[in-house]
């Protein structure tokens, strides 16, 4: 029990720096994910055909390609076309492009819970597009998207250990671990250390969700 | 883009074996999700009815097993179990894995691998299969114990049969997502399509190994993306498919489940703690 204590103690430095970039590269990514996803779920419900059609080919290619491709894409095969992309640039454009396209959904079927009468009853009255989607359906749909983009911090905060463990693109908290523990040979004690950092975040970032459904939520 | 689209970045593809050699890195990842599917959805059913047993110990334990298996990141899961996993472990994998198992699968860190996926998947799986069986009204299994019908007779014959089909997208999307993550697998050493894409770019422009035409690693990547893209629509759409048929059958709304990893299991925790 004093060794697991110890390993702590002694390789705390690491640990904090770790999780610090652990959250970094999320938030980052996060930033990405929003900005774009909210682009392409608002292709995914234009009134126009070839629009959604574009929309709909960006989430199925992200959806369903696994992040390890877009990660070895963004960092091995654009660098081999003489494209000079930093390591930091690569796995947050990656997580941030692949969380996206869930972004996406959740903002649709957002605005599919809003319901399209109330579209159509904005358009009627002349209001444009826009300006329909602006001030009528997104202040609704926010609160049915809450929720799940919890959930999409969640996935994000697991996706994220994948950067540190290939291509040595960030010094994350998985990082720092298996760097501790080449250094010590105690795998099982900072492994334990470094799970609580992932559950520490996962689990928070529930609790969180949480708290803040419980107060947006409508009840019909 | 003039290098994406221009056909000599693309000509390895149908150049000697790059295609059929990609492909077989393919079949791999396909395989060891298949072995993953088949125990995860097994174990996480068993860990859902665990979950919902009338015990009040063993449901915490359950819970407090889920909860954590399915919130740690699954790299972190592999690689743990790569760097721990016992000398006997692996020397009893090795003396016991059948001749006739595919390559890939003979090296000891598969066992490694696939007890991640499982650990990982079970547990979102169960969480899912639990989300069904509570979303059941509370009358069904009322109504089932009214007729006689004891615990786990009711849930075998009226609880799980409504519950689990309820939780099929949700299921199927969970099962994509384990899909593209056996790529992780190439992080510790197992030969599939990761490294084999890696391989078919290192060899392809030589003379002497490959066939001498360039294979640039942007445009073999983008190929295997393509490979997942493709088998992962095609299991979507089918259990799309499923689900109207089973609509139509049954006259029953289902509810549609965007593919989102946790999102349902998450709702369904919250509304019934209100």
């Amino acid at each position: 029990m004093s060794e697991l204590w110890e390993v702590l103690v002694r390789h705390f430095p690491e640990f904090r720096s770790g999780f610090l970039v652990t959250l970094q590269l999320v938030a980052v990514s996060f930033a990405i994910a929003i900005g774009v996803g909210l682009f392409v779920g608002a292709l995914r419900v234009a009134p126009v055909r070839w629009i959604r059609w574009l929309g709909g080919l960006y989430v199925e290619f992200f959806r369903n390609v696994p992040l390890l491709v877009l990660l070895s894409i963004a960092y091995l095969g654009l660098r081999r076309a003489g494209i000079p992309i930093g390591p930091w640039v690569a796995a947050t454009a990656s997580l941030g492009l692949y969380t996206a396209a869930y972004v996406a959904e959740t903002v649709r079927s957002g605005v599919f819970a809003v319901g399209k009468g109330q579209i159509d009853a904005g358009l009627a009255l002349g209001f444009t597009y826009g300006r329909v989607l602006s001030q009528i359906v997104i202040p609704q749909a926010v609160r049915s998207v809450i929720p799940p983009l919890g959930s999409l911090i969640i996935a994000m905060i697991k996706n994220s250990a994948i950067i540190g463990a290939v291509f040595a693109l960030a010094d994350d908290l998985l990082k720092e671990a298996r760097l501790i523990g080449s250094a010590t040979f105690q795998y099982n004690e900072v492994f334990f250390w470094a799970a609580i950092g992932y559950l520490l975040l996962t689990v928070s970032v529930t609790f969180a969700i949480r708290a803040i459904e419980r107060r947006l939520v409508v009840r019909r | 883009m003039g290098y994406l689209f221009d056909p000599d970045n693309w000509r390895w593809l149908f150049s000697g074996n790059n295609f059929l050699f990609l492909l077989r890195g393919f079949w791999i990842n396909v395989q060891i999700a298949l072995v993953a599917m088949v125990l995860s959805l097994t174990i996480g059913l068993v860990l859902a009815l665990l979950r919902v047993s009338t015990r009040r110990l063993v449901s915490k334990v359950a819970g407090l097993w889920v909860d954590v298996w399915r919130n740690l990141p699954l790299i972190f899961i592999i690689l743990y179990l790569f760097l721990v996993m016992p000398e006997s472990w692996r020397d009893a994998y090795e003396r016991w894995v059948p001749g006739w198992f595919p390559t890939a699968f003979q090296t000891p860190f598969f066992l490694a691998a696939v007890i991640g996926l499982t650990l990982y998947n079970s547990a979102v799986i169960a969480e899912i299969m639990r989300a069904g069986i509570v979303s059941l009204e509370r009358g069904q299994g009322e109504a089932a114990a009214a007729i006689g019908l004891r615990h786990w007779q009711a849930m075998r014959l009226v609880i799980l049969p409504q519950g689990l089909r309820r939780m099929v997208p949700a299921t199927v999307s969970q099962l994509i997502t384990l899909n593209k993550d056996t790529t992780l697998v190439s992080i510790i050493g197992i030969q599939e399509v990761m490294r084999h894409a890696r391989i078919v770019s290192a060899t392809s422009g030589s003379p002497f190994v490959g066939t001498g035409v360039e294979a640039p690693l942007l445009q073999v990547f983008l190929a295997v993306g393509i490979m997942f893209v493709i088998v992962n629509l095609t299991l979507s759409r089918l259990s799309r498919r499923l689900e109207l048929r089973e609509r139509r059958r049954t006259g029953v709304q289902v509810e549609k489940v965007e593919g989102l990893e946790d999102q349902l299991a998450l709702q369904t925790s919250l509304s019934d703690e209100r």
